[in-house]
């Protein structure tokens, strides 16, 4: 080195003194070139290679690429060529890997002691004690004292090994899932209407739609990348948002219906009266593929304008300005989501939309259809896989023919199969409470937030003998209660498929290395099998990959028959591919839509129109409870219980710091409240205080409650569809009051009795 | 237990309960099978086809359309253009910038706001995105009392120097918008830089790339443009006045309805600010200092004398008060650059007449303790005193020139101006009173005492009052803070004022005219923790009780 450049440099460190434009911290801030087609990425977080993988969080199944160090993923952006997102993701898809970081992660097996402490333990104790105290309960009062409840948010492969190592291996007769609360009242729908569970859609049809109408359903918030799809439609399309609330979908509407709570039927019935009365219905499409049009029109001939409006609350000239929109679009498209779903009568009104689909023959092309939006991440999975409502592959536990095929694909004896079908959620938690269900099993879901009526839940939780919760983190609500905890891994932390709302089976990845002992859902039903001493009847089912053949063969000649996907690889090439995909003839377009053909998979072929009085709410708001509540998603930070988004710092940014309920400005007067005042909200079952935010946006005499606290299914009323056995999450009676200066609210209220664990 | 002993762990406890199931031997190797395998991360051996790295970014085919092909011409600059009827709230832009500018857990650039208003048949929301509006007259910089802001003369770019940051925090006091936020774990601010080299280099800033509604884009705006707009008070409804900074981002909205009755939907939040408790400690002494000194100067002016040891003990606390603005930098070491802005920023003013003030204040107390030369040592005292009121009027300035009406000079003025008397006295007070002097000196420091914390609590009572009704909003949100959540503390120095300014200087008065002398120096001790106290509270609430003024939130 000269003396020059030391001078120079001296001078240089001398000026950095005073005037430092470059350093440490602004090198901490760098972005470079990723490579792998990403532009400019964080510096330090530059990937030596990527893979792509859907995300873990709800339905619509975007295509993540993680950005991998060493096999490890230190970051990921949205998959720009996948077909679902094509480059975007909501704030939980981004934030997907950071809530895998979580302190509070289950790391090792928890056992609760005598003294109700919970203790640390191995997995071989863990295996031992789990398996010997469900042997133990089932000699003493039968196999069938034995339930689980299963998920939409693990992989198909693992919800498969769950389901039948349960009922085949473990004589386990009741096991349901909480798709249960969010998706029931669509399938049941589908499955009456079209003779299978067949969402018909692909996400395309948003964009080739030139009528979209939305009934219960907030994209915008809930589903944020199909919204992207409405933005992104070429056709001016309308937009008919049918919901109580002005929200954001409603606020982008061409024609918003803000109908009173549950009068949707009606209105839907409302619209085919008009459309018949004014010749729009497809007469050739209904004589080729449908039955029971005629009953249908005789049916919603008393569904006048006049009455309808009176039960929704509507405009008369509203009501029918909606249906003549409807009747003139080309490709008109029906989409739904929990408002539909979550209600004492789901399945009828889901099928209120299906047959405006069918009478206006808009099913089948592009831009049209009956379309539920599904929930979680595998509710799709779950349907058909989960061994629970439905054996496997979407057949029939009390079908012999169903069962001797499954059978006969698994090497199993026969009679290891149930032959009577699973009671429902609120049945299984019926019979925890009646005594006949004395140990439950469950996994990756926390009801001790989210299953309605939570007081009455949680206690009857407490009756259980033994209750083994398998979970990522130790800190559920459920997770606390547990006798047993199993910590598991989680998304991005094992492989396996998840099936999307259209239909899409797409992969997840191992790109994160669990946190100490946690293992792979897969793994832990692997060990259960083998200590339960039935390991031998799971031998082919040793990894996720080999149970996805197995799967495929289970799917062979069934409506969802996939059996066309040679393996993961093929997936993963192909960005995702969509059921059906036989193994011969398959139409291998990226994005398919069903029924183009008009042939539905009742045995004849034809669709059905199903319909029905509507009845009135379950609680009707009066005297003491004079408010109708709402409880829906909150911000489109937020997943369901949180135990995953409120771990993001991110996504605590993003949502409400307070738990709230929204009042309208005309009611919050009248009581005097101010927004930011703490108020008491109550039912009959339960209260909780939170605080208020004033917003038109609910009307008069409504409040609106997001789910996502614990506190609110306090309030909720457990009633259900008859039909489909979904909670009606969506409309119960309350009052609401001023909190005095720091009240404190006893959640229990007299008639809760002391809990089991330690939550209070 | 570690994750490698599992296996072993394992097979020990197998014996026991587990021969009833199954063969110990074989659980052991599973579970330990199973561990190993969790450990192990596949997707790369396995799914390696994303392996073929391509240099350009995939992506552009979406955003490519969303920012300018050139760079800004002479007199333009870039600037976010937000179409609202396209921003759905789902927020997918903050979560975007944070991942791929790689920012720590914390923090955020980018932040969504609502809206919230209509008529009672048409109910408005309207999320709004925004981040750092890249002004053209940006308060960040004019405050940065260290130049770590500087404004790219082609793009417009408002960018933070990070490594010139001293993190005095100035910048977040003075950004109309909120935008620049402090990182406590790194002691500076940083803030959006609105992907200036990924613009560049041709590709979308992080946030344009992650809006799945193309609601974000960049455009070139005329800088005439923004300053006309500014002038014309076009910007959102629901935030700061435009004309402060002239910020260059553009919200536009094809829907009637998104004008202005529409409110932030955090409006009604009431929140106390942060209390820089250095910044209180230092206003408060430094101006005891001051005070000390003026007062010296009134007794020198009136009796011919200086007060035995007042003005060692203003400079004592002169010093105390200097040392606690450091304990408010993140990074003190790099302290001596804040004289670098004097000419914009009223912190490196403030840091300047302080710099002058101690110095002058250490020459006169040592010329008056060592030099036998009175009209120096006046000379100097005058000096110091000069510096100090100067001191005082830029600590003033400091928080009036970012335009919190709670600190506006007639209010702040005021306060700082009491503060520095009602202490000047109060420390005047206890060195008569230690050094027994005559009544004809004690007893008009006290009744001076009383009576400027009579006239400052009055004031504080009167604007109290007044603000409660008054329609500035920031103004009557701050006193409703004061009459709130702060209520115990505004009591508290209510209490403290009227003990240690007006009852204790009375026993002093009294002590001091019935020649009780333990009496008279007992309360005249008494005095200063008391004054002192009671402006620390004061100081406290001016600083918890301000309200900001920000983009409109969430709830």
């Amino acid at each position: 080195m000269t003396l020059a450049n030391d001078g120079q440099s001296l001078f240089d460190r001398a000026i950095q003194l005073i005037r430092a434009k470059d350093g440490k911290l602004t090198r901490e801030l760098l972005r470079e070139p990723g490579g792998f087609g990403l532009g400019q990425v964080p510096a330090n977080k530059t990937p030596d290679s990527v893979t792509s993988m859907v995300c873990g969080f709800c339905s619509t199944g975007c295509g993540l690429t993680v950005h991998l160090r060493e096999g490890s993923a230190v970051n990921l952006s949205p998959t720009t060529i996948y077909p679902v997102n094509r480059g975007m993701a909501c704030p939980k898809g981004w934030e997907a890997l950071s809530v895998l970081d979580a302190p509070d992660r289950a790391t090792v097996p928890l056992l609760r002691s005598p003294d109700g402490n919970r203790v640390p333990i191995d997995w071989n104790k863990a295996m031992t004690t789990m398996v010997t105290r469900i042997k133990e309960i089932q000699a003493v009062h039968g196999p069938d004292s034995v339930a689980f409840l299963s998920t939409g948010q693990i992989a198909t492969e693992e919800m498969a090994l769950l389901g039948s190592l349960a009922k085949f291996g473990m004589g386990i007769v009741h096991g349901d899932g909480n798709t249960r609360q969010c998706m029931a009242s669509a399938v049941v729908a589908y499955k009456q209407s079209f003779g299978f569970d067949a969402p018909p859609y692909t996400y395309h049809d948003l964009e080739e739609s030139d009528c979209i109408v939305l009934i219960g359903a907030n994209p915008c918030i809930a589903h944020p990348v199909l919204w992207e799809r409405v933005t992104s439609n070429p056709h001016s399309p309308e937009i008919i948002v049918i919901d109580p609330r002005r929200t954001e979908t409603a606020m982008a509407a061409t024609m918003h219906l803000p109908v009173k709570p549950k009068s949707d039927l009606a209105l839907l019935y409302g619209f085919a009266h008009l459309i018949i009365k004014n010749g729009g219905v497809d007469h050739e499409f209904i004589k080729a593929h449908t039955n029971g049009f005629e009953e249908f029109a005789e049916f919603v001939k008393d569904y006048t304008p006049k009455r309808v409006a009176a039960e929704t609350g509507l405009h008369i000239a509203d009501i029918c300005e909606t249906a003549c929109r409807i009747q003139q679009g080309k490709r008109v498209s029906f989409w739904w989501t929990m408002g539909v779903n979550q209600s004492h009568q789901g399945v009828k009104t889901a099928q209120a939309a299906i047959n405006l689909a069918l009478m206006t023959g808009n099913i089948g092309r592009p831009g049209t259809g009956a379309n539920s939006i599904t929930g979680q991440c595998n509710a799709m999975g779950s349907r058909l896989f989960s061994n629970t409502t439905n054996l496997l592959g979407g057949r029939d536990f009390t079908k012999a023919i169903d069962r001797t095929k499954v059978a006969g694909i698994l090497n199993i004896p026969e009679e290891r199969i149930p032959d009577r079908g699973s009671w429902a959620y609120d049945q299984i938690i019926d019979g925890i409470r009646a005594g006949k269900i004395k140990a439950l099993w469950v996994i990756a879901t926390n009801p001790a937030h989210s299953w309605i009526g939570q007081n009455q839940l949680r206690e009857t939780l407490g009756q259980l003998e033994f209750l083994v919760v398998q979970d990522m983190y130790h800190s559920t609500e459920t997770a606390q209660m547990a006798d047993l905890l199993l910590p598991a891994a989680g998304w991005g932390e094992k492989e396996g498929t998840l099936i999307n709302s259209e239909r899409r089976i797409g992969l997840i990845k191992k790109v994160r290395r669990a946190p100490g002992q946690a293992l792979a859902d897969f793994s832990i039903f692997k060990l259960v099998a083998h200590y339960y001493g039935v390991g031998e009847m799971f031998a082919e089912w040793s990894s996720p990959e080999a149970v996805f053949q197995i799967l495929k063969r289970l799917s062979a000649g069934q409506p969802c028959d996939f059996s066309g996907i040679e393996n993961y690889q093929t997936l993963d090439n192909a960005g995702g591919m969509q059921w059906p995909f036989p193994a011969e003839g398959a139409d291998t377009a990226t994005e398919r839509r069903l029924f183009a053909d008009g042939k539905f998979f009742h045995a004849d072929g034809r669709a059905k129109f199903l319909f029905e009085e509507p009845r009135p709410l379950p609680e009707i708001p009066g005297g003491r409870y004079r408010f109708q509540l709402l409880t829906g998603r909150g911000s489109a930070a937020q997943w369901h219980t949180q135990t995953r988004t409120s771990k993001s710092d991110v996504l605590r940014k993003l949502y409400p710091r307070d738990p709230l309920v929204e009042i309208n400005p005309a009611d919050a007067k009248q009581l005097a409240i101010k927004a930011g005042n703490w108020v008491v909200v109550e039912s009959k079952r339960g209260r909780l205080k939170v605080r208020a935010v004033v917003t038109p946006t609910v009307p008069p005499g409504h409040l609106f409650i997001p789910m996502h606290d614990a506190s609110t299914n306090r309030l909720t009323d457990p009633v259900f569809d008859r039909e489909s056995r979904q909670p009606a999450y969506k409309s119960c009676a309350v009052s609401l009051r001023r909190a005095a200066n720091d009240e404190v609210i006893d959640p229990t209220q007299a008639e809760f009795s002391t809990l089991k664990g330690s939550r209070s | 237990m570690k994750l490698g002993d599992a296996g072993s762990q394992t097979t020990l406890g197998a014996n026991d309960e587990l021969s009833l199931w199954a063969p110990a031997r074989q659980s052991g190797d599973l579970i330990a099978d199973l561990l190993r395998d969790q450990a192990d991360l596949t997707a790369v051996e396995r799914f390696s086809q994303y392996h073929d790295g391509s240099p350009l970014p995939a992506h552009g085919r979406y955003y490519s359309a969303l920012i300018p092909a050139a760079a800004p011409g002479p007199g333009q600059q870039y600037g976010f253009e937000v179409d609202l009827d396209r921003c759905s709230g789902c927020k997918a832009c903050v979560a975007g910038c944070h991942s791929l500018n790689g920012l720590d857990e914390n923090e955020a650039w980018r932040d969504v706001g609502m809206l919230i208003g209509g008529t009672f048949s048409l109910p408005v929301i309207q999320h709004v995105t925004s981040a750092c509006h890249h002004c053209v007259d940006p308060a960040c910089l004019n405050a940065c009392p260290v130049d770590a802001y500087e404004k790219d003369p082609i793009t417009g770019i408002v960018r933070h120097l990070d490594d010139q940051c001293f993190g005095c925090q100035y910048c977040t006091l003075a950004c109309p918008y909120d935008v620049p936020k402090f990182h406590a774990g790194k002691g500076i601010v940083r803030k959006c830089d609105m992907c200036g080299d990924r613009l560049a280099a041709g590709e979308a800033p992080a946030c344009v790339q992650a809006c799945p509604h193309e609601a974000i884009s960049i455009t070139i705006i005329d800088v005439a443009d923004i300053k006309a707009r500014a002038e014309a008070g076009e910007f959102l409804a629901g935030a700061p006045s435009p004309s402060i900074t002239q910020p260059s981002t553009v919200f536009l909205s094809r829907r009637s309805s998104v004008d202005d009755d529409l409110r932030p939907a955090d409006e009604d939040r009431l929140k106390p600010e942060h209390a820089h408790t250095p910044l209180v400690a230092m206003l408060v002494l430094t101006q005891l200092s001051v005070g000390g000194f003026l007062v010296d100067l009134i007794a020198r002016l009136k009796t011919g004398h200086t007060i035995t040891g007042l003005g060692a003990l203003s400079l004592a606390i002169g010093f105390l008060g200097l040392g606690a603005s450091l304990l408010h930098l993140g990074r003190p070491l790099y302290a001596y650059r804040a004289i670098l802005g004097i000419r914009h920023s009223w912190l490196s003013r403030e840091v300047a007449a302080f710099g002058l003030f101690i110095h002058a204040a250490m020459a006169y107390v040592a010329a008056n303790l060592l030099l036998d030369r009175p009209m120096l040592t006046l000379g100097l005292l005058v000096a110091t005193v000069l510096a100090g009121l100067v001191g005082v009027g830029t600590s003033m300035m400091v928080y009036h020139v970012v335009k919190r009406p709670f600190w506006a000079a007639e209010i702040g003025g005021t306060k700082f101006y009491f503060t520095t008397l009602i202490l000047g006295f109060a420390a005047s007070l206890v060195c008569l009173g230690i050094t027994g002097a005559p009544v004809a000196m004690v007893v008009p420091a006290a009744l001076a005492l009383m009576l400027v914390t009579g006239a400052k609590l009055v004031f504080e009572a009167k604007l109290q009052a007044i603000s409660l009704k008054s329609q500035i909003e920031p103004l009557n949100k701050s006193a409703r803070l004061l009459d709130g959540v702060l209520k115990r503390v505004a009591g508290r120095r209510l209490s403290l004022g009227i003990v240690g300014g007006i009852i204790v200087p009375l026993f002093v008065a009294v002590g001091a005219i019935g020649a009780d002398r333990g009496a008279m120096v007992a309360a005249s001790v008494l005095v200063l923790p008391l004054t002192i106290a009671a402006e620390l509270c004061e100081r406290w609430l001016f600083f918890t009780a301000v309200v900001k003024s920000k983009m409109p939130g969430g709830y």
